[in-house]
């Protein structure tokens, strides 16, 4: 599937803003199921420097930084990409989660099965997720309950969670948003020992045909990649909408959660209140843009 | 091995049949030769000279800041010992820089298995902001070193922590050998101690080597938590001694990919940063955190090779004390050698077996895994459970019991356990180990780690073998440097401290002026009829100088009044009490611009008021000795400032603070004390002559008549009077002229305008009918002039002292829902 990406986000200042550093994750990292066919990034005000560079985990990351004073900021982020996720494997022919456990500290997903500060390894997560991996379960039919779990446990809320929302409150008030719901399923497959990560990106914003529309379209969007074993390796799953991510996702950066991949954050000199708008359109692109 | 503990530690000084060790006997002899109480004097004397240096933090108004004091004999190392020491701690310098690189950098270690990921994924040292993947760190990630030894009852040196983020104490060390050469000068003569100087020529020729390549004449900076910061005055000695500027984060901004120093005279580049803030502190940008600490975008500029930060950001993950339990492998597979100074006995916890074993066996002492802190033994059962639930985050060490060093006692030579920490530094090719060290005293138990913000030291010496190896530097290839007499890099917040340094300083003589010419009229406990004005004109000054309630107390009642309005503003929590602790604050502030002559004068002058004040109470004569006491302060501060200060930024803005809190005085107070009937016009002459401190300059001009235009000439228009307002404003537009650029003019002409104002109203006053009845009509337009000189203040604070709108952080906070970039 192919799809034409536009992500605009606008900040309006009361006052000037004499000097903006502004760290930007908005470019579709390059996957062997996505292609990124092209990606850009249009600033204004123009900045006065810019620097590209990977971060740690890889993803592509845009530092800009700005001198002149200014009121307004925008950055419009525009791509098209292909998506294509295999199919996951066969649920029942995975390893069972405890070979996932003892194999995980010696591979290449070993970070994410430490507690980060969004997805903290708590009692309440741990034992929320432990109820979908009893004994020898096999490692993907234990993910997909408990995204399923998810999905039907918790109300989708915008509004009443923040970025800095704990999971102890999310599974306290049984609400929250995508954001809030990745979380969640971290925390708990990082306290039975299993390596997830968090992942920012975008659902496309209008339903295939025959489809109910997706939660989490029209803004940034953020799931969850389990890690099913060597060999396996690691599987998208999106708990807001009860999905494994194939071809209607696109994948902008993974990191532990939300702070390591925010999309767009930044120190600004001056500038007092300010108001923020984020627009976020994935639709699919015509034939003749493939081509 | 499990009984460890009872093994009795080593004497440094004595050998175990009593004998004194050969390396020691040539300093004993020279003790034993000092005489019955030598020592203990010696040691007083030292405290003595680390407490006038500023470094036992001892300011007036300060809390007594906690400290580290000198004992007075020091460590001594023979040669082969330092010798077989200094290899080791480069092996070990040279083995962490591998670390640290390949952590950083592609992760080997971590697919080889030779490093577990918990102490790279789960250490708060490691700073994911400073690794991209795929890309190679930028190298030296270590530039100084530190590490911190014990020797055990078998003789050897073991390490108890390595430092690597920003090591502290080497300051220390050269602090401790420069005084302990003053105080016990006979000490040296004779032994062959190795000099540190050379290795500090070193340091200072390594950072510039460290350069970016491209740099010609590189700028170094180091970066100082601030003058709050436990390390400040080590930060302060360190700049001084490697000849670099001393900044603070807030004294830094990036622009265009380039780090820049703010200073009067704009940007200036910095192209090496000895950083002593923590990595995760550096860039508000790259790490969640506060905006309002660190530089955004220094994290940017250092990763493309702009500037270069020693040590590198994120260094503090070799420091984690379970990566001990893992060296001598990281040794064989990284360098292809066997670790050659090896750390005490340490098992990780989260190794298999190993919680079993220390459960097992006695003499395991628990510490975090990767927090370079000794755990305080009171809290050794709740670190046993912690270790018990995660024992990943534990590592256990067997230290062995610290060798003994006679240290000067209340009760004479009394033996401590000894660490000691010494260092080293990278110069892009070599490492280069510092002859010497700082000796770190012990009450009991290990220690290590970061140093505590007090504790005895020793200094360490290391004696040369005879005809040895005592040789000077190889001289730094600098190129010559050009001739400059500018002000050189002032940062914009150091002439802040210093101009208002200069008014506080000065209006605190104000205060003791003001105290004096009201306590001679009020000391008979009555006030003369013919006094009365002045009196009531003093009290109007003192209430305009914050006196609180010496507005209240009127006529007669006066002299029973004032005195308790002067005690209450002598007392902690009074005016010139306050006065007096600003100073003293802004005087730390602004150490590193002070010759340590300047500050002792500065800090002991200063001192010796602040306890007059204290004694005083509500006795007029204390009070009265008390004043005099800050009036020589002042004119200590103003000679040292005229004698040692060069005409340049950091004495400019001094002066021009000086100046404008006295002009402003003066139109205010001269004000008041005209301010009355014309037919009593000759007392307000009288007090407003005495005020500023120019009735002998009167006399010996006009004898004993006084007159109003003669005597407001010389308080007002005379430019050679150095009390008079027009002797100020002629000094503060020569001042603002010398820092204006070209579009700032406004300032220096402002304060010519002012000078025009005061000199027509001596004109006018000349030219008048009635001189009495024209002087008694000044004080409204001495008010407004005092006013326009506030408003120059003002003018000056913004237009040099910047003050920035406050930072702040976008997408990441949680308090703005309406922030929220996602969903």
């Amino acid at each position: 599937m192919i799809y034409r990406l536009r992500h605009v986000t606008t900040y309006a200042y009361a006052h000037s803003v004499d000097l903006a550093a502004h760290l930007l994750l908005l470019t579709p990292r390059a996957l062997p199921y996505q292609n990124v066919v092209r990606s850009t990034l249009a600033v204004t005000p123009t900045p006065s420097h810019v620097t590209e560079a990977a971060d740690h985990f890889g993803n592509a990351a845009t530092r800009i930084f700005i001198d002149v004073p200014h009121e307004r900021f925008e950055v419009i982020a525009e791509a098209l990409v292909e998506v294509r996720f295999p199919d996951p494997p066969s649920a029942a022919l995975t390893p069972t989660w405890e070979d996932v456990v003892a194999t995980a500290q010696r591979s290449e997903a070993a970070e994410f099965t430490f507690p980060s500060h969004l997805a903290p390894i708590v009692p309440a997560a741990t034992g929320y997720a432990a109820a979908s991996f009893p004994a020898g379960r096999p490692v993907l039919v234990g993910l997909l309950e408990l995204m399923g779990r998810i999905r039907r446990d918790f109300t989708y809320k915008p509004g009443v969670t923040g970025n800095h929302t704990q999971v102890v409150e999310v599974l306290r008030d049984r609400r929250g948003v995508c954001q809030d719901f990745a979380h969640v399923m971290l925390a708990g497959l990082r306290g039975l020992g299993l390596p997830a990560r968090y992942v920012s990106g975008y659902v496309r914003t209008r339903p295939q045909p025959g489809q109910v529309a997706r939660r989490g379209a029209d803004q940034s969007h953020a799931w969850v990649e389990a890690w099913m074993g060597e060999g396996f390796g690691w599987v998208g799953l999106d708990p807001t909408n009860d999905i494994v991510t194939r071809d209607e996702h696109v994948v902008l950066a993974w990191g532990r959660d939300f702070i390591d991949v925010s999309p767009l954050s930044g120190v600004i000199l001056g500038g007092g209140d300010h108001r923020l708008r984020v627009g976020v359109d994935l639709e699919e692109a015509e034939a003749s843009a493939s081509a | 091995m499990a009984d460890l503990g009872v093994v009795p530690p080593i004497d440094e000084m004595v050998d175990g049949r009593g004998g004194v060790r050969a390396h020691w006997r040539q300093l004993l002899g020279i003790m034993g030769g000092m005489g019955e109480g030598a020592l203990a004097n010696r040691a007083k004397r030292l405290d003595r000279a680390f407490e006038d240096e500023g470094i036992a933090g001892v300011l007036p108004g300060a809390k007594r800041d906690a400290a580290w004091r000198c004992d007075p004999l020091p460590m001594l190392l023979p040669a082969a010992e330092f010798a077989a020491l200094e290899a080791g701690i480069v092996q070990r310098a040279r083995l962490l820089e591998a670390v640290l690189a390949d952590l950083y950098g592609p992760q080997d270690l971590l697919s080889e298995g030779l490093v577990p990921p918990e102490l790279v994924f789960a250490n708060p040292g490691f700073l994911r902001a400073c690794r991209s993947k795929g890309a190679a760190p930028v190298q030296p990630l270590l530039h100084l070193y530190a590490v911190d030894l014990v020797r055990g009852p078998d003789g050897y040196w073991r390490v108890l922590a390595d430092r690597t983020s920003a090591p502290a104490g080497a300051g220390m060390a050269r602090e401790n050998r420069r005084l302990l050469g003053r105080v016990m000068p006979e000490a040296f003569r004779g032994a062959q101690v190795r000099s540190m100087r050379p290795f500090f020529d070193l340091w200072q020729d390594a950072l510039q080597r460290l350069a970016p390549p491209e740099v010609g004449d590189p700028a170094v900076a180091l970066l100082t938590r601030g003058t709050q910061a436990p390390r400040w005055f080590e930060d302060m000695m360190l700049s001084r001694e490697l000849s670099c500027a001393l900044v603070e984060c807030g004294d830094l901004t990036v622009r265009g990919g380039v780090l820049y120093l703010k200073t009067l005279q704009g940007l200036q580049r910095v192209d090496v940063l000895l950083s002593r803030v923590d990595g995760a502190r550096l860039d508000p940008l790259e790490m969640s955190g506060s905006a309002t600490s660190g530089v955004p975008g220094l994290l940017d500029a250092a990763r493309n090779g702009a500037v270069r930060i020693l040590n590198a950001p994120g260094a503090a993950l070799a420091e984690a004390p379970a990566l001990a339990a893992f060296l001598p492998a990281l040794a064989r597979r990284l360098l292809g050698e066997p670790l050659a100074l090896p750390s005490v006995e340490t098992l990780w916890l989260g190794t298999e077996g190993a919680a079993a074993r220390i459960a097992r066996e006695d003499g395991w002492l628990l510490r975090r895994a990767t927090d370079g802190s000794m755990p305080a033994a009171a809290h050794a059962d709740a670190t046993a459970r912690d270790a018990a639930a995660t024992p990943a985050a534990f590592v256990a060490a067997r230290v062995p019991p610290a060798s003994l060093v006679p240290c000067v006692m209340e009760g004479g030579l009394e033996p401590r356990p000894l660490v000691l920490r010494m260092f080293a530094i990278f110069d892009g090719s070599d490492w280069r180990v510092m002859p010497g060290g700082l000796a770190r005293i012990g009450e009991s138990g290990p220690l290590g780690g970061a140093l505590p913000p007090q504790g005895l030291s020793k200094d360490v010496w290391v004696i040369a073998d005879e005809g040895g190896d005592i040789i000077g530097p190889a001289p730094a290839h600098l190129p010559p440097l050009p001739i400059r007499r500018m002000h050189g890099a002032l940062p914009s917040r150091v002439a802040d401290n210093l101009f208002w340094l200069g008014r506080y300083t000065e209006r605190l003589e104000r205060a003791a002026r003001l105290v004096r010419a009201t306590q001679t009229r009020i000391s008979r406990g009555v006030v003369l009829p013919r006094e009365a004005a002045e009196v009531a004109a003093l009290a109007r000054c003192l209430a305009h100088a914050g006196f609180t309630g010496a507005d209240e107390v009127a006529g007669s009642a006066a002299a029973q009044g004032l005195p308790s309005v002067i005690a209450l503003a002598l007392r902690e929590d009074g005016a010139v009490m306050h006065l007096a602790d600003r100073i003293a604050a802004l005087t730390a502030m602004v150490r590193d611009r002070l010759t340590a002559d300047m500050y002792a004068t500065f800090t002991l002058t200063l001192r010796a008021a602040r306890a007059e004040m204290q004694a005083a109470g509500d006795n007029l004569e204390a009070i009265s000795r008390a004043m005099i006491a800050v009036l020589r302060f002042a004119t200590a501060v103003a000679g040292v400032a005229a004698e040692s200060m060069v005409r340049g930024g950091a004495w400019l803005f001094l002066d021009l603070g000086r100046r404008v809190e006295r002009a402003q005085a003066i139109a205010s107070e001269v004000g008041f004390a005209l301010d009355g009937p014309p037919s009593r016009i000759e007392g307000g002459l009288r007090l407003m002559l005495e005020l500023c401190d120019s009735v002998i300059t009167y006399r010996s001009r006009y004898l004993t008549v006084l007159q109003p235009a003669p005597a407001l000439d010389l308080v007002l228009a005379d430019g050679s009077n150095p009390r008079a307002l027009a002797f100020q404003l002629e000094a503060i537009s020569r001042s603002l002229s010398e820092v204006a650029t070209a579009e700032d003019g406004a300032l220096p002409d402002e304060a010519a305008s002012l000078l025009a104002d005061a000199e027509a109203m001596v004109a006018e006053l000349v030219e008048a009918s009635d001189q009495a009845i024209a002087a008694a009509g000044l004080p409204p337009r001495l008010e407004a002039m005092a006013n326009r000189i506030a408003a120059l203040s003002d003018a000056v604070t913004r237009r040099y002292f910047a003050l920035l709108p406050a930072a702040q952080t976008l997408g990441l906070e949680g308090a703005q829902p309406a922030l929220r970039g996602a969903a």
